[in-house]
């Protein structure tokens, strides 16, 4: 009932889709499609359209062909698994991600940065879809660069993530798939954003996003105080990302670390999560986070386990 | 979500000269959360057959029970230990007895078998979840990295390896097979049988 | 959502699960022991399918208990682990499945060793120096697995953090064990939607199995 009054509508998603539908039948590209106005030709206007397949419901069309929880058979696959992690404190925003993709249960890569750097003050975090999250942070770049210009002041954190989530709510419902944190320093200072493509948007002091998030909050609430030293708190969100990437299968790899200064955001470094297990974040061999390693290190001679 | 990948895990076996090696991973997990990271799920059979189980983990248990009780029945019954491929056999009809309500288990098997002249010869196989036997000359995989495992072991598996480069072989194929899969890793144990000693090492594998 | 945590320390194992039992979406209970002391060293938590819980719950431990009647001595942790999860995977290829997930904790008084078996439904099980199932497993896991930030509090109302890590602990104090375990229960209540109320607790050791107030 309900696919028949859409298809009559004359407003609502569908129907857009349905002119975008016409307008692409009709061959109505603009050159500035094709590369031009400096590689976000389609883009100019403003409003970026897109082409859509072609049949009555595109976005359930959509969910049928793609890697739900429902059906993992499908034949396209959206990259899932993640855990990425931000926190306020007295010395700025903590950003930390892993650096893992699965399709399926095959580990796609294990270099994927989660961090997309919007602009020197700005970070924004990929959860979700890849393609969805790189490609509207970009565009969310491309935004805050043009209110400074016309407004001769860099844009606030908060606007930004309003930026970012009214244009993902306009796409609700049709497939799109995000869970972001919008990070920075701005007139207010540290500031920390979730937005996700449901619509929502939260202003607060610590946010976990993805299959390992839960993994992450445990280590992090047990360690986490406003007055943190700068040490402390990038200790703290890499031990976070560890945790996730140890007990969570769709986590993992390596762990990327920044910080965000009143002088705009940091790359601490890049940490092999195996190597953290093992030996920790120094140079040190067996100095490991690891729970097996803490206790080979620390433990007197135990009782030898019986096997079962 | 198949009852196959539930708990995770791999394991493979290849022959060499005059010995051969079984290696598994040692995650235990329910789906993505990772439970125990020493589950194991090669078991020896005799002091020459290794069995490996991969698939759900209660099965792996139960069937390694199982497989435990029906040879101990065998040694006392023919007052002598059992051959790889009558033990393969033995794998092979213990599955299918459970044919419309399978196991859901991949064996692979490793062992030495005895030749007529008093020699020992490498022996490999595995079966699949109903108990079909596949014999190999060269090696065997399973579990939710088989696909992986395959790949690896094609490129880096070569004919008469002695002990010592079968378990380097194995041993790399192991840890840069799971270290692609998402279900398996969390440590890796390798077994290289030869005829008169089992090597057994556990590799510092990746934790992530 | 049902929880229950347990973990293991010097000589000891604590196993604790929460109180509720829930139908649909009314709590009917909200003061449900759901850790019997099924032999004199051994503990057994149980959640999962309401009815078959306590079913097999008291399945095993009058199982457990003609088993010492018959031979005058209990089983060990370790042999009442292999019975218990035997019972649980015939179950499972049986018509009716016994949906009871498990956190077994003894003490092996011929050893002197602390045990505790991670065991769900399909009669997985598992040896383990701590564990967890339901929800909370999501958050407790990686809490036990290696953060514990240990503060030592002096002056009124002034906390001075000591920053030491502290993991759980194999080697712990009961005392500082159970502090680990209110850290796992507080966190969950921090980040549980609908997280469990009031938590039962108890300890084995050598002296057998009792009761403990957080």
């Amino acid at each position: 009932m309900n696919s028949i009054a859409n298809r009559f509508a004359t407003t609502g998603p569908i129907r857009e889709l349905k002119k975008a539908q016409t307008r692409v039948e009709d061959d109505e590209f603009s050159d500035s499609v094709w590369g031009s106005e400096a590689g976000f030709g389609s883009l100019a206007k403003g409003v970026p359209n897109f082409t859509v397949p072609s049949v009555p419901d595109p976005s359930s069309f959509l969910r049928l062909h793609t890697d739900d929880f429902a059906d993992p058979n499908c034949r396209i696959k959206i990259q899932h698994g993640t855990t990425t992690l931000a926190f306020r404190f007295q010395g700025g925003v903590i950003v930390a991600v892993d650096s893992r993709a699965t399709a399926g249960s095959y580990v796609a890569s294990g270099t994927v940065k989660k961090v997309i750097e919007i602009n020197p003050y700005l970070l924004g975090t990929m959860a979700g879809g890849a393609a969805d999250c790189q490609y509207w942070e970009t565009y969310l770049g491309i935004h805050c660069r043009l209110h400074e210009l016309r407004n001769r002041e860099r844009i606030s954190v908060s606007a930004a993530s309003k930026y970012l989530s009214n244009l993902v709510y306009s796409y609700k419902g049709m497939g799109l798939s995000m869970g972001t944190m919008i990070c920075g320093w701005d007139k207010t200072g540290p500031a920390v954003f979730y937005v996700d493509s449901d619509g929502t948007r939260l202003k607060g002091d610590m946010f976990s996003v993805g299959s390992g998030s839960t993994f992450a909050y445990g280590v992090l609430d047990q360690g986490y105080r406003w007055d943190l030293t700068d040490e402390e708190a990038q200790e703290l969100g890499r031990r976070s990302i560890y945790a996730a990437g140890h007990r969570d299968a769709f986590s993992g790899n390596t762990c990327n670390l920044y910080h965000v200064k009143e002088d705009g955001w940091k790359f601490i470094g890049n940490y092999d999560i195996s190597k953290l297990h093992y030996d920790g974040p120094g140079e040190t061999p067996g100095a490991g986070y690891g729970y097996d390693i803490r206790i080979e290190r620390t433990a007197a001679p135990r009782p030898i386990a019986v096997q079962a | 979500m198949s009852i196959m990948e539930y708990n995770g895990g791999s394991v493979i076996a290849m022959v060499g000269k005059d010995c051969v090696a079984i290696a598994s991973d040692l995650r235990l997990g329910n789906q993505a959360l990772g439970i125990s990271s020493n589950f194991q799920k090669i078991f020896p059979v005799t002091d020459r057959i290794y069995l490996g189980l991969p698939g759900l983990a209660t099965d792996v248990t139960t069937l390694r029970e199982t497989f435990r009780y029906r040879v101990n029945m065998y040694t006392i019954k023919e007052e002598r230990e059992i051959e790889p491929e009558t033990f393969a056999h033995l794998v092979s009809s213990t599955l299918y007895e459970r044919r419309f309500g399978p196991y859901f288990i991949e064996p692979v098997m490793a062992g030495l078998s005895r030749s007529a002249t008093g020699g020992f010869k490498p022996f490999i196989a595995a079966t699949d979840l109903i108990g079909c036997l596949n014999f190999a000359k060269d090696f065997v995989v399973a579990g939710t990295a088989s696909s992986k495992l395959y790949g690896v072991a094609e490129g880096l598996w070569e004919p008469n390896l002695e002990a010592e480069q079968l378990f380097e072989t194995i041993s790399q194929t192991m840890l840069n097979a799971v270290d692609r899969d998402a279900y398996s890793g969390w440590g890796v144990v390798v077994h290289v049988i030869e005829k008169d000693k089992v090597t057994t090492r556990t590799l510092k594998g990746r934790m992530d | 959502m049902e929880t229950s945590f347990a973990l293991t320390g010097k000589g000891y194992v604590i196993v604790a699960s929460d109180t509720t039992a829930a139908r649909s979406i009314v709590k009917m209970k909200t003061d449900e022991d759901k850790i019997k002391v099924v032999s004199p060293h051994l503990l057994m938590s149980y959640s999962g399918e309401p009815g078959d819980t306590i079913q097999f719950a008291e399945y095993v431990e009058r199982n457990l208990r003609l088993f010492h009647i018959r031979n005058n001595y209990s089983l060990r942790p370790s042999a009442a682990a292999s019975w218990i999860r035997r019972s649980l995977a015939q179950s499972l290829r049986s018509r009716k499945p016994y949906s009871v997930n498990l956190m077994l904790g003894g003490y092996d008084v011929t050893i002197d060793s602390p045990h505790l078996y991670w065991i769900d439904y399909l009669g997985t099980m598992t040896e383990v120096p701590f564990g967890a199932h339901g929800y909370g497993s999501y958050f407790a896991l990686s809490l036990l697995d290696r953060y514990v930030l240990s503060y030592i509090s002096s002056k009124a109302n002034t906390h001075f953090f000591l920053f030491t890590y502290r993991y759980h602990d194999p080697e712990a104090t009961l005392q500082e064990g159970l502090a680990t375990l209110k850290r796992c229960i507080d966190e969950v209540a921090k980040r549980l939607v609908v997280s469990p109320g009031k938590y039962k607790v108890k300890v084995v050791d050598k002296d057998g199995a009792r009761e403990i107030e957080l």
